[in-house]
């Protein structure tokens, strides 16, 4: 479980002090999964690092299954847009990678890590270097570096915005059976509204300017079955879509 | 692969022969000898005279390498990876990194003398700064998202410089050694031409005086092949160490 109180984060430059988010308050449950949507600029990012630890400075609580949010203590899975792949590891090395860093060899079972890569569909291609691969196979790649580290909290920052539409959607897919399979709490920033419909119990909506949350929906048609193909899931898509570009211009006008 | 290089390396080196025989020919004066004359002397002379000199030479360009790696590196980290440092330590390296660095040699000789520190310093001086610049180079164009996996999971300094800043400037380090090798290799030789008795600069020189033609140009040939000893050592460590770049 992840618990977020009144969060603030502030950037400072020399001579200014820059507010990218406050007064966030969110929760996700154990094993659930929360989509954060918003428009550039918006601290999406920001939350996301709050929460990863990588900021040192912020007020309010973050906590991950009742301690601070502290990398040391907590595996804190997180996935970067470009992936975050070292280019001098091969994709076997790079799985492995978390796990030498967590000093967590009971992880390293070969047989796991294998039947990760065959979910995957990566198995064959543990000796390749990551820029021998496809964005998609790279993707598969990240996915089973977090996994395999069968971390507290997954943290995603825009996963799957690099790939084609259609990689995309079978990247989904994986993401969910994976998910389903080893119950991650899971928080992901995306700026599609169908990518926030189709993988997030719940949807936190980041306002245009004030950098704190506009609202959260809850998403009833998470989980169910083809729900891409459910009138309704168009329905709930264009109904967010509508509601979010309000906020979004009525911030610009102001 | 390796096979295909070296037979392109054996094609360089019989054209090279090839227009030194012709021009030989053609200018017919001792200035010139045929090459023919000169691999014979230099078969004739190599173990008596001239193996003392290269090894002489290549121990200064050795100690100067590894002293230039061995300061030249742990800055270019600092500066490259705390951008605070690099404001404070950029200024210093770009005032002194344009002199040029035989312009100090009077006073490295005063400070450390006409022997060999003073020698293996100046090599250090001309390959320090562009390892310097090179790895500090390396590690800013690293972005941040290939740090974020590995902070958020608690890496320490030690994991963050095994796992990305080394390998992600190694192959700017080798190259910036390739490209002050070359400048190094010329300097040494300015060097050695006064204040010792040993280096294929002394050789060379010494040879010329004697006006022994074949002997300064047995030289030559030697100085020539140990900068392709050191330049195929560097590619093959290359070649090993960046395996991943070559992908």
């Amino acid at each position: 479980m992840i618990s977020i109180e009144n969060l603030s984060v502030n950037y400072k430059s020399d001579s200014d002090v820059y507010t990218a988010i406050s007064g966030i308050n969110l929760t996700i449950p154990e094993g659930g999964t929360l989509a954060v949507i918003g428009p550039s600029g918006c601290g999406k990012s920001t939350l996301l690092k709050a929460i990863a630890g990588l900021i040192p400075e912020y007020e309010g609580t973050i906590k991950i299954n009742g301690d601070e949010v502290n990398p040391k203590k907590q595996t804190i899975g997180f996935m970067p847009q470009n992936y975050g792949l070292l280019p001098w590891r091969t994709v076997i090395d790079n799985i492995r990678l978390g796990m030498k860093i967590k000093r967590a060899p009971e992880l390293l079972d070969r047989k796991v890590l294998k039947k990760l890569m065959r979910q995957l569909g990566i198995e064959g291609l543990g000796h390749r270097y990551p820029t021998e691969l496809s964005g998609g196979q790279q993707q598969r790649v990240a996915l089973a570096r977090v996994f395999a580290l069968q971390p507290d909290v997954l943290l995603m920052d825009e996963p799957f915005s690099a790939l084609d539409a259609i990689t995309r959607e079978e990247m989904q897919d994986i993401f969910l059976k994976l998910w389903q399979k080893n119950n991650v709490s899971t928080i992901f920033v995306t700026h599609y509204v169908e990518e926030a419909l189709y993988l997030g119990q719940r949807i936190a909506v980041l306002s245009a300017s004030s950098g704190n949350i506009n609202r959260i929906v809850e998403n009833p048609l998470f989980g169910g079955k083809d729900i891409r193909q459910n009138p309704e899931f168009f329905e709930m898509s264009l109904k967010l879509k509508n509601s979010i570009k309000k906020d979004w211009n009525q911030a610009w006008e102001n | 692969m390796g096979k295909l290089v070296s037979a392109w390396y054996l094609l360089a080196a019989v054209v090279l022969t090839l227009v030194w025989f012709v021009v030989s020919k053609l200018v017919d004066l001792p200035i010139i000898p045929s090459p023919v004359l000169v691999v014979e002397n230099l078969a004739d002379i190599f173990m008596k005279y001239i193996a003392i000199h290269s090894l002489y030479s290549l121990w200064r360009i050795g100690a100067g390498l590894l002293l230039a790696v061995a300061v030249g590196l742990p800055l270019g980290v600092i500066m490259g990876y705390f951008p605070q440092t690099d404001r404070f330590l950029a200024p210093v390296v770009y005032l002194t990194y344009p002199i040029p660095k035989i312009a100090l040699l009077p006073i490295l000789m005063l400070l450390f003398g006409v022997g060999e520190l003073s020698k293996v310093f100046m090599i250090f001086l001309i390959i320090v700064f562009q390892v310097v610049v090179a790895v500090r180079d390396g590690i800013r164009a690293i972005p941040n998202e290939t740090y974020y996996p590995l902070y958020s999971l608690g890496a320490s300094f030690k994991d963050i410089f095994f796992e990305v800043l080394w390998p992600a400037s190694l192959p700017k380090f080798i190259t910036a050694i390739r490209v002050a090798l070359a400048t190094a290799i010329s300097v040494l030789f300015f060097t050695e031409t006064f204040g010792t008795q040993y280096g294929m600069g002394y050789f060379i020189m010494d040879a010329w005086l004697r006006v022994n033609y074949l002997e300064m140009y047995s030289g030559i040939v030697v100085l020539s092949l140990l900068g392709l000893i050191l330049f195929t050592t560097i590619d093959l460590i290359e070649r090993n160490a960046c395996h991943w770049q070559y992908k």
